[in-house]
């Protein structure tokens, strides 16, 4: 048991895959936050067992790993502390912003003035550009799920393939929890549009795991900067699919395929790239 | 006779003090080397190619130190791909910690010889005691400049889950055997 624990594909994909899923079900009567706690079960498991039970030294894959957490913690409360929806649609572009600071200050400390400043452009600019993009299907559980499951597997893929597969693990936990919450969701076969409103802090979670991871790739690892425009591209794309099927197989599909091709893409991408002089290790 | 002790304790000190003397690090002919096992088939090895720090050495006295900075990006195990991922937050985290140190605390004698030197140890800035065994030290003029220099050989191991190096555990080897082959030359 032990050591099916300490293998990658069961820590990040088979394990948060099935908590997700078993949570979902298993709250979805009770609360409709359920899709929160599933991946929040998921997540604190996959992690503890990706990274260890510790969060000694504090380095900055650990926090991302706290603030993912907490995020999921803040998504699942907010909606009932704050009532007010603009307030509510601040809180994830500010909330990842100050995320941003502290996991990335003092790196970037130690950056010229033009690193700063590109720093400060490009990671601001990236969270309120998720931010917004997702804000456009909160509302919308396939869309939102659909994005949010091939963001973080095209960010866990990529990651992994620019040489930091902790970073890879972590969001392809994140990718296989939405996945198996998604699937969830599709069996049990009712029609779309059941008049729940999400609310825009839901987006929290996706915006800020992905923000955090994808900067974190480029920064402590070699992911090329670029690689995230096209990645930021998946929750806009996603929102632009113009049809709206009433079956959720459907919906789920059509609504993740946009996503999936970019992940996909980019990830090969990014492997070719950094592959090109190697023989493998 | 307090004070002919004391005239005699005078004149003894700067004789000893001759003898103590700092020694700047040689970078090029010094190697911090590692090797630890892979998966359970074999042992890899690497090293860094940068470091610098300092050394200060007193047979006589019996006192020494040793002060070493590892550049942790300059990791080196023949394999780019290999290195990348080593200095990555898996590994090293390199670009949050771009430095390994070493701070000698106590030292140990066999005879007028450096046995073992006692010290911090940091690597992703959590700092623990490690003791390396020194194999040789030796001390006295280049044949070529002219100038005194100090080398040594020393190593020791640790636990890589002590400093927080936890990824790949424990399919990739958990105790790290360190090398350090040092050369100084006297300020």
């Amino acid at each position: 048991m032990a050591q099916i624990l300490d293998r990658p594909e069961f820590q990040s994909a088979v394990i948060p895959f099935i908590v997700a899923m078993l949570v979902y079900v298993g709250l979805k009567k009770f609360t409709a936050g359920a899709w929160i706690w599933a991946l929040f079960a998921a997540f604190l498991i996959s992690s503890s067992l990706i990274n260890g039970a510790t969060l000694s030294p504090l380095t900055g894959t650990r926090k991302i790993i706290l603030l993912v957490l907490g995020s999921l913690i803040l998504a699942g409360l907010v909606p009932y502390l704050i009532r007010q929806l603009k307030l509510q649609r601040a809180v994830a572009p500010g909330l990842t912003i100050l995320a941003l600071l502290w996991v990335f200050g003092t790196v970037v400390a130690r950056m010229d003035l033009i690193g700063i400043a590109l720093f400060l452009a490009g990671g601001v600019g990236l969270v309120l550009w998720l931010a917004w993009t997702f804000d456009r299907i909160a509302n919308d559980d396939s869309r939102l799920h659909g994005a949010g499951f091939t963001l973080m597997l095209g960010t866990g893929l990529s990651a992994t393939a620019a040489a930091s597969a902790l970073l890879g693990q972590l969001a392809l936990s994140l990718a296989a929890a939405s996945g198996g919450m998604l699937l969830a969701w599709v069996l049990q076969g009712k029609a779309v549009g059941s008049g729940r409103v999400s609310g825009s802090i839901s987006t929290l979670p996706y915006v800020l795991s992905a923000a955090l991871i994808g900067l974190a790739a480029i920064i402590f690892a070699r992911l090329p900067w670029y690689a995230l425009i096209p990645l930021a591209a998946i929750p806009l794309a996603t929102s632009l699919v113009p049809v709206k099927p009433d079956a959720r197989f459907l919906s789920a599909l059509v609504n993740s395929l946009p996503g999936l091709i970019i992940a996909l893409a980019v990830s090969y991408w990014v492997w070719q790239a950094g592959s090109s002089n190697s023989s493998g290790y | 006779m307090k004070k002919v002790l004391l005239m005699a304790s005078l004149a003894i000190l700067p004789v000893n003090s001759l003898l103590a003397a700092n020694y700047t690090i040689d970078p090029g002919h010094t190697y911090a080397s590692f090797a630890i096992n892979h998966l359970g088939f074999s042992t890899m090895r690497g090293k860094f190619n940068k470091q610098s720090g300092s050394l200060s050495y007193d047979p006589a006295g019996k006192k020494a130190s040793v002060t070493i900075e590892i550049d942790a990006a300059s990791i080196d195990t023949g394999h780019e791909k290999r290195d990348q991922h080593l200095s990555s937050p898996d590994f090293l985290n390199a670009v949050e910690h771009p430095t390994i140190t070493f701070k000698s605390t106590k030292v140990g004698w066999s005879g007028d010889k450096l046995s073992t030197v006692t010290g911090n140890l940091t690597i992703l800035g959590v700092s623990k005691a490690v003791t390396l065994t020194v194999s040789s030290i030796n001390c006295g003029e280049h044949p070529f400049n002219k100038k005194q220099v100090c080398g040594f050989d020393a190593s020791g191991s640790i636990k890589r889950s002590d400093f927080g190096v936890n990824y790949g555990l424990p399919a990739i080897g958990e105790v790290l055997d360190l090398q350090i082959e040092l050369e100084a030359v006297k300020d």
